[in-house]
């Protein structure tokens, strides 16, 4: 017997039981619980009458650094990356989108060379925008990208290098890292305490 | 009677300190958990860390979906109910009519013993996920640390404002003292807010992530707790917890009435059945709206999110929203128009045809709402159809329709309380003739504009629908609404009473529906609650932290159906046993002035009712005196 007949069963019992002997009961409060007891196993039943679909989770997947033998196996690991770990569909699109929150990442990878996006993920602060529209000293504006080095994000370098391979694919360009610039494998660090956390940046979350 | 009090009054106290107890060693209990919570990091550290644990039979997540449901139907009950009991205060305060005041205090009375047993859930529910997740809440505790400081200080606030609120009710009830006790109430929904968002804050940063950079531990857990989802869940929370509070003081009533003995008690609980009604029908029509920004927003933060719960595997369960909302919105509309027909003595004749066309039409809007987009077919069926979609009734199964059908009948709720508003009085102001058109003929297109930006939609881009149309419809209903009640209410104020409204005369089924309607809001707020955690499928936080366990997938309806019917069971059966722990006194006291020298039926069986005030110099003929107000 499946799960669904057995609840099935359960839902009528309870409604047909309830129907029956509910007439009979003159105790008022137990005729409102009865009453409660009918109506939520109608809803059960009818819940169990529709389409019964579970949603699964996907398998998870391991990245093998032995398994990677070119460029574009890094690519395709990068995109992995970029919309799972890395979180970087978090707030940018890859064409445009009126939901982004920051800039629309399509055709990056010819624009920027490999060391200055590398430098953009690791080091986001090292180039600021300064605004000159008044006088005095330019106003700084720092970037409201995360460390993508470190928690909670925490991408390794192998990782980083992959999703700038993605970049440079998907952006149409030769990719210019190789697998043979990627690390041993090591272990993801682990998250550490907020207090530990650097000081300067202020989070923008939006 | 006067010697009874005392004792009733050091019983309550009693059963209050025990409260207090609890709610103390559940705070403290809480507070030891938290640097539990950092120090299960350190270790986790140093070993191999645990990432999940489990129990036998029931399962790790089944009992988590227990105590987390019974506690968030708890919490919504507190802090729906201050907010239901500050306005009949204020109603009270400023008509002058007694039994606001009273039904007021009758639900204040409830929330000591309902905070202790919301505080114990959240106990019960904070070690469970300490215990089963402490990776995730390891996470989550390196985030949000900041917050759960905060959150235990509006816990001490908001405590000693309830004491304060609660014992000092007889103390502040004239002059000054009694704006004072007003103010209490607006803190205590105030600080009632504000407990309310922050653990929100961690609920959707679940659902809807943002990156953190670095920075202090303060400026991290802001960046997480401003998500996306954040503001349309907490609206949508606030509304959805005046509607509870409002429909479950409906049942209780409701029941009282069923089992009532005396004409004054049937009298008090069918205007008590009333007020609930009332205030559970006034959260109840923003609340699609409140409810559509969110899906919105969930859109714009992640389309597969969307997708997910509109189109995907969790499509179906809006069909089952679809008819707990349909059941809802008939279940209110009927206890209006039961009210007509009984407490308006010969008002039947006169509104049977708009009742049975707003029935039909009800039906009709509720008919379209709950058909699929895609239907259960057989192979054959399907190739006869041309696909899953059935050639007339598929047309009714999208947004556009839903949407459409959606804003007619909560245009049609509200015309059904504008009517019973009416009932039995006669416009005398000079320009009532000429306000009746204008609301008619704001209301006629109103509904046409409504139709015709529905089938409109058909033929539009899908972002235009929902940027434009959609939220077009939506201003309209409201505008409806702001132009009909402030009309009315003007109208009504120089208007002649012609039948005055008899209270205690509503048949036993207006009880019976009273319940209903709270089973279908509790019902409703377990579904939802399945819906949005379902929503993160195999992630703890979307995206970003993934499930592993073995509980990673998310049950089929039936099943989930199940458990929420239980869960709701659960709930009714906690809030009959606190409402029974809370006029337990009140029966001895009922029991007591029986035997006394007050004569039998004088004073309702309420509770809160402290001895000074229902004892014989109490405002008691406030209630029992012939010419019963209307209520406001």
């Amino acid at each position: 017997m499946s799960e669904v007949v057995k609840l099935q069963l359960i839902g009528l019992c309870v409604v047909g039981l309830g129907t029956v002997i509910l007439p009979f009961i003159k105790g008022q409060f137990i005729r409102v619980l009865g009453f409660v007891a009918i109506v939520l196993g109608l809803f059960s039943l009818v819940a169990l009458a529709v389409p019964q679909m579970a949603s699964l989770p996907p398998a998870e997947e391991s990245i093998n650094i032995a398994d990677i033998k070119t460029p574009t196996d890094m690519a395709t690991i990068g995109q992995k990356i970029f919309f799972s770990k890395g979180q970087c569909a978090l707030c940018h699109s890859i064409g445009p989108s009126e939901s982004a929150r920051c800039p629309d990442l399509k055709g990056i990878g010819a624009k920027l060379s490999r060391e200055f996006i590398f430098e953009s993920l690791t080091e986001p602060q090292a180039y600021l925008y300064l605004d000159y529209r008044h006088e005095g000293i330019p106003k700084e504006y720092p970037a409201r990208m995360p460390y993508i080095n470190k928690n909670p994000i925490g991408l390794s370098k192998n990782e980083i290098l992959s999703v700038i391979a993605f970049l440079q694919q998907m952006s149409g360009e030769p990719i210019s890292v190789s697998p043979a610039e990627l690390d041993l494998p090591r272990a993801t660090p682990a998250p550490v305490k907020a207090a530990d956390a650097g000081t300067l940046a202020v989070a923008q979350a939006r | 009677m006067k010697n009874q009090g005392p004792s009733v009054t050091n019983h309550g106290r009693h059963i209050a300190g025990r409260v207090a107890l609890l709610a103390g060693c559940a705070a403290v209990l809480g507070w030891i958990g938290m640097p539990d919570m950092a120090l299960a990091q350190d270790a986790a550290a140093a070993q191999a860390p645990t990432a999940y644990r489990d129990i036998p039979y029931i399962g790790s997540r089944n009992l988590v979906w227990i105590i987390a449901q019974l506690h968030l139907l708890l919490a919504g009950f507190v802090l729906g109910v201050p907010i239901f009991a500050w306005l009949c205060e204020i109603v009270g305060w400023k008509s002058g009519d007694k039994r606001y005041d009273k039904v007021a205090k009758e639900f204040t009375k409830l929330l000591t013993s309902s905070y202790a047993t919301t505080a114990l859930f959240g106990g019960i529910l904070l070690f469970l996920l300490i215990g089963f997740y402490p990776k995730l809440m390891a996470y989550l505790t390196d985030i949000f640390f900041p917050s759960f400081l905060v959150y235990c200080c509006l816990f001490l606030v908001e405590t000693a404002t309830l004491y304060l609120y609660w014992y000092g009710w007889d103390a502040m009830a004239e002059g000054n003292g009694k704006k004072f006790h007003i103010f209490l109430g607006f803190l205590l929904n105030v600080f009632a807010f504000f407990i309310m968002i922050v653990p929100n804050s961690w609920a959707t940063f679940q659902s809807s992530p943002v990156v953190i950079s670095e920075g202090s531990d303060f400026a991290r857990a802001w960046a997480a707790t401003w998500n996306p989802t954040w503001w349309p869940v907490n609206i949508h929370r606030l509304i959805a917890n005046v509607v509870l509070g409002g429909y479950i003081c409906g049942a209780y009533a409701g029941i009282r009435y069923l089992s009532a003995r005396s004409q004054e008690e049937r009298y008090h609980y069918d205007w008590m059945g009333y007020v609930g009604n009332f205030i559970g029908v006034f959260g109840l029509l923003p609340l699609p709206f409140a409810g559509y920004w969110l899906m919105r927003e969930i859109y714009q933060y992640n389309q597969q999110m969307g997708i997910t719960l509109m189109g995907g595997f969790l499509s179906w369960l809006f069909i089952l929203q679809a008819m707990l909302i349909g059941v809802l919105f008939l279940g209110s509309n009927y206890y209006f128009w039961l009210g007509i027909t009984h407490r308006i003595p010969g008002s039947e004749g006169q509104y049977r045809k708009p009742i049975m066309a707003m029935l039909i039409i009800l039906l009709l809007c509720l008919g379209v709402w709950m058909t699929p987009h895609s239907l259960v077919a057989s192979l054959e069926e399907a190739q006869k159809m041309g696909g899953t979609h059935h050639p007339l009734l598929g047309v009714f199964g999208v947004m556009s329709a839903k949407m459409t059908v959606s804003n007619l009948m909560v245009l049609v709720t509200f015309m059904s309380f504008i009517m019973y508003w009416r009932a039995g009085k006669e416009d005398t102001a000079g320009w009532a003739r000429a306000a009746k058109a204008l609301m008619g003929g704001v209301l006629g297109l109103a509904a046409i504009a409504v139709i015709v930006l529905g089938v409109w939609g058909y033929f539009v881009p899908a972002i235009i629908r929902i940027n434009y149309f959609s939220t077009s419809q939506v201003g309209i209903v409201i505008f409806v609404m702001l132009t009909i009640t402030p009309l009315t209410a003007l109208l009504l104020k120089s208007a002649k009473t012609t039948t005055e409204m008899v209270w205690g005369k509503m048949p036993p089924r207006a009880g019976y529906a009273l319940v209903l309607n709270a089973v279908m809001v509790i019902l409703l707020m377990t579904l939802m609650g399945y819906a949005r955690s379902s929503s993160r499928v195999h992630w703890h936080v979307y995206g970003v932290m993934r499930d592993s366990s073995p509980y990673a997938f998310s049950p089929a309806l039936g099943y989930a159906a199940a458990l929420m019917a239980l869960n709701t069971f659960l709930f009714c059966m906690l809030v009959a046993f606190i409402f029974w722990v809370a006029t337990m006194g009140d029966k001895a006291k009922a029991a007591a002035s029986s035997k006394g020298s007050v004569e039998p039926g004088t004073i309702p069986a309420m509770a809160g009712g402290s001895p000074a005030l229902d004892g014989p110099e109490a405002p008691v003929t406030e209630i029992d005196a012939p010419e019963r107000k209307r209520p406001v």
